[in-house]
């Protein structure tokens, strides 16, 4: 990541639940609006149900910091409806969500640093 | 699922909600999911679990997208503004004078006529005018108001004065009013501290007792509760303060202190305050009281004072009165103004969005919806007001300060807020209606335009007589407006050059009271103003000096009667006037036969009299009044040794001379009031500070005030209608300004959107001069369009003003004509400087690009 976008990525952090899970579900491949609802859904054994105003709102946010892009590529016809919105990540949604990961991840060392690491964990 | 197209529906419904971007971007797919969501829930619970996640969600994801989308087209708008800062700050300094105007002026309405009286339900409250119920003594009266019953719940005497009060050396002056004991109960008000006045406490050797407003018990006492029970000292006389009244209660007209009535046979000084019986209508009510009034004064008529028949008026009514209708019509006129600045403004964001037209079309091209456009245009009009609306609470507040100035409150608790917030509701409304009126036409017009590439002519063509409509229309108001200020301009002159008797250049005056100081005892009175007068008019400068009783332009009540001429009764009441020597030399008065008093004839107390033309005609010619008698009543005369010019003493448009005045020697002046009158050379007020300390070291235990020069007196008195004139006359001339803008920016943009068409005839032969003269004849066409509805407007706003302001007259057609006129030259330079861009037009460079 050059320095300019490591500054912009910095400016984004922390990152929303929803916004990290997004591009998360996003790092396996296109999704549509309605199926990265259901995967976050899933990832998360249903803690995060996303509504579809925070879904679309963040999404809209997201397609605006350039985190994300709409896709021109369509699975086969047969198999979805190609009126449906598809999205994918971005090189620079990517590096975002890793300068989260590393984030959250040096935030973890410190809480086990400091606290110890649960037994049941 | 029969649910299905209901659910379905009330999403559709709940969508349509969001902002209009994300609208268009998101509900398809939003929509879609909700269907997918409908097909997997089954069962009534699903679907009540699903509707409040869905609803949930609504809740929290709108504000997140409005705030969103606003911000963005808040960072537009500002990016637009700081394109044609000129343009911007023209409009938002219009619309803040316009709306600033407006609540000021409102603050003003709301205070006097809206806001209810810091009494206990006070619309039940009513005054009594032109009325004296028996008021001999207290016995009287309060037998009398206990007999009102079928109307009025109770009623009380109240009369005020000015007087000396506190330490006998360095006595001040206070605002105090006598009253029946019942007059706190009757306005339903609760003392701060102590008690009100006890029944029977009205009456002589009991009435050694006062109430004090709240700010003269922080004045004197420093809000000490100890202040009860303590005694102060009015005109000399001590009394006991029995009770402290609340903060903000000073009815009537400021009052510093209450005293218990001191009743007299004759006094008509009495002002007659009262409570309606509950449940009484106000047509029952006064034709109960009219009955009474025709009772307790059967033979009024015959008095001459038919014009004064009793009156029953709401005490706010009473209250508000003197300035009720100007400020009425000062909101007319401030209404006016807004209107016109909002159609300014709509004009303006008209030619901007017609200037804007391929950035929109471009934008709906790549997507945006017409929607989405109109919600950006009116975001752009909502920040605008605001903006405004900000600027516009200055400028409220300058009003309201002015208004404070010019005609103060009746009542303390009725002072003139901004924070107010009826105030701040009017503002609010003001704002938003201003921006819809302005926001709305522009977004309608953008709300037609076309995808790129596809304008069509009648889009333009609806937009520019549009346009020109808002320009009529303003042109409307604007005459109307000039009509009024002609009309209030006039009435204003008038006052200024009534004939007031006396001139004012160069006139000192300086009052007195001797009331309470060891010179009021009789026989002391007249030594002092002979010391005093002696001093002055030793002093450099002085030309004469003189004094009298009632100073013109100060009359704050009559003393008078009807006197007779020979025995023969006057159809009218007469002023009676006590004067010293000199008098009509130094007020600059016109003795037209015979001379006045000499300082002899003032020490004798002879009975002379000197009358004014309007007394002396009403009995044959002015000259022969001469050595006949006025009479009062049929033992006492005074015989006529001059016959002056009548002075003002009312400082109304009212002709002086239709005012019978008598004026007599000042045997034992210093009663109420005094005041000396000294005549200077050279500019009046730099003798003011040498003439008042003189007559303060003739005895510095009697109060000196009012000390200022007649001039400033005379701008006091004026000081309300010229306030009016001038601001009817500033908004006149910002509502010709904001027309000339109106047209020249139409204009303008006419010349922009039709330049192709120019080029084409100036190619064609045309010369630029004749086709700005084309342009020229168009756009005074709208203005005679808007300028034919003026006319009839003012002509009937005009008949209107007459009933608001003292002495309008409607317009005559010469002066309408003359504010065409005058409107249709400004026009025409408005025209033509937005047409000079014809005159540097390039044909070739033109017909090339296109």
């Amino acid at each position: 990541m050059s320095p300019i976008d490591r500054q912009a990525a910095n400016d984004l952090m922390p990152l929303s639940p929803a916004v990290f899970h997004i591009l998360l579900s996003l790092g396996e491949g296109e999704r549509h609006g309605y199926a990265l609802k259901r995967e976050i859904f899933r990832r998360t054994d249903g803690k995060l149900r996303l509504g579809p105003g925070m879904l679309y709102g963040s999404i809209n946010k997201m397609l605006a910091l350039g985190l994300i892009e709409e896709s021109d590529d369509r699975p086969d016809p047969h198999l979805d409806d190609e009126r449906r919105r598809y999205y994918r990540i971005t090189n620079y949604g990517r590096k975002v969500a890793q300068a989260e990961a590393a984030r959250m991840r040096e935030l973890a060392q410190l809480a086990t640093a400091t606290f110890g690491s649960p037994k049941h964990a | 699922m029969p649910s299905w197209p209901l659910s379905l529906k009330l999403y559709r419904f709940l969508l349509k909600l969001y902002p209009a971007g994300f609208r268009d971007d998101y509900a398809g797919p939003m929509e879609r999911e909700f269907r997918d969501q409908l097909a997997e829930s089954s069962g009534v619970f699903a679907l009540a679990r699903l509707w409040l996640g869905l609803l949930t969600d609504w809740a929290v994801s709108i504000p997140l997208q409005f705030s969103r989308e606003l911000s963005q087209d808040a960072r537009h708008t500002l990016r637009l503004w700081a394109k044609r800062p000129g343009q911007t700050v023209f409009a938002a300094l219009a619309l803040a004078i316009g709306i600033g105007a407006n609540t000021g002026v409102f603050s003003v309405v709301n205070a006097l006529l809206l806001r209810s009286l810091p009494f206990h339900d006070p619309s039940r409250l009513v005054s009594l005018g032109t009325f004296f119920p028996p008021h001999g003594s207290a016995k009287e009266f309060h037998e009398w108001r206990l007999q009102q019953g079928t109307y009025l719940t109770d009623a009380a005497l109240i009369e005020q004065f000015d007087v000396n009060l506190g330490a006998a050396q360095r006595p001040e002056r206070a605002h105090l009013s006598y009253t029946s004991w019942n007059f706190f109960a009757v306005l339903g008000a609760q003392p701060a501290l102590g008690r009100w006045f006890r029944d029977g406490e009205d009456t002589r050797g009991k009435n050694a007792v006062a109430v004090i407003s709240y700010g003269l018990w922080q004045q004197l006492f420093a809000g000490d509760q100890q202040a009860v029970g303590s005694t102060i000292r009015v005109n000399g006389m001590p009394l006991t303060v029995v009770g402290v009244a609340p903060a903000g209660f000073n009815y009537p007209n400021k009052s510093d202190l209450w005293y218990a009535a001191n009743y007299s046979p004759g006094n008509n000084g009495w002002q007659t305050i009262a409570r309606l019986q509950p449940g009484i209508t106000w047509p029952q009510a006064r034709a109960v009281f009219a009955v009474e009034a025709d009772r307790l004064w059967p033979r009024r008529d015959e008095l001459g004072n038919s014009e004064h028949d009793p009156k029953m008026t709401s005490l706010q009514d009473e209250l508000a009165g003197p300035v009720k209708n100007a400020s009425l019509m000062l909101m007319a006129g401030v209404i006016l103004i807004l209107l016109i600045a909002c159609s300014n403004v709509a004009n303006l964001l008209m030619a901007r969005t017609a200037d804007r037209a391929t950035e929109l079309s471009i934008r709906s091209a790549l997507g945006a919806s017409r929607a989405r456009i109109v919600q950006q245009l009116l975001t752009e009009c909502l920040l605008l007001s605001l903006v405004a609306s900000l600027a516009g609470l200055l400028v409220a507040s300058w009003t309201t300060s002015l208004a404070t100035k010019v005609q103060p409150a009746p009542l303390s608790t009725q002072s003139y807020l901004i924070l107010d917030g009826r105030v701040l509701c009017f503002a609010a409304a003001a704002a938003i209606a201003s921006c819809v009126f302005f926001g709305a036409l522009p977004s309608l017009y953008a709300g037609r335009t076309q995808p790129f590439g596809a304008r069509v002519s009648s889009s333009t063509r609806g937009a520019r007589l549009i346009r020109q409509a808002l320009v009529a229309g303003q042109v409307m108001l604007t005459i109307i407006l000039l009509a009024a200020s002609v009309s209030v301009g006039r009435a204003f002159v008038n006052v200024m050059k009534t004939d007031r008797g006396f001139t004012t250049q160069g006139l000192v005056t300086v009052s007195v009271s001797l009331e309470g100081t060891t010179r009021g005892v009789a026989g002391h009175q007249l030594p002092y103003f002979e010391e005093a007068l002696d001093r002055v008019r030793r002093l450099p400068g002085v030309r004469s000096a003189s004094e009298t009783e009632f100073l013109p332009l100060d009359a704050t009540g009559f003393v008078g009667g009807p006197f007779g001429f020979d025995g023969r009764a006057a159809k009218q009441n007469s002023t009676l006037i006590a004067v010293l020597s000199d008098y009509f030399k130094t007020m600059g008065g016109r003795i037209l036969y015979g001379r006045e008093f000499t300082d002899a004839e003032i020490l004798s107390d002879a009975p002379l009299a000197v009358v004014n033309e309007r007394f002396a005609k009403e009995f044959g010619s002015a000259a022969d009044a001469l050595q006949h008698e006025v009479t009062i009543g049929k033992s006492t005369s005074r015989k006529i040794i001059g016959v002056v010019t009548g002075m003002d003493y009312m400082t109304g448009t009212m002709d002086t001379a239709h005012c019978n005045q008598i004026f007599i020697p000042a045997h034992a002046p210093g009663g109420f009031v005094s005041t000396f009158v000294v005549r200077v050379d050279g500019r009046a007020e730099g003798s003011l500070p040498a003439i008042r300390d003189t007559i303060r070291a003739v005895d510095t235990q009697v109060p000196v005030f009012g000390v200022k020069t007649m001039e400033q007196r005379m701008a006091d008195a004026v000081a309300r209608p010229k306030f009016y004139r001038t601001a009817v006359l500033l908004f006149a001339a910002f509502a010709l300004f904001l027309a000339v803008i109106g047209i020249y920016s139409v204009v303008s943009c006419a010349v922009a959107l039709r330049t192709h068409e120019m080029a084409v005839r100036l190619a064609l032969g045309a010369t630029p001069a004749a086709l700005r003269g084309t342009m020229l004849w168009q756009g005074l066409l709208t203005v005679v369009a808007g300028a034919i509805f003026g006319v009839a407007g003012a002509m009937f706003t005009g008949r209107f003003l007459e009933s608001l302001v003292e002495g309008a007259k409607s317009v005559d057609l010469a002066t309408l004509i003359l504010s065409f006129l005058l409107i249709a030259l400004i026009a025409s330079a408005g025209i033509w400087a937005g047409t000079r861009r014809i005159a540097r037009l390039d044909i070739l460079d033109l017909l090339r690009i296109e």
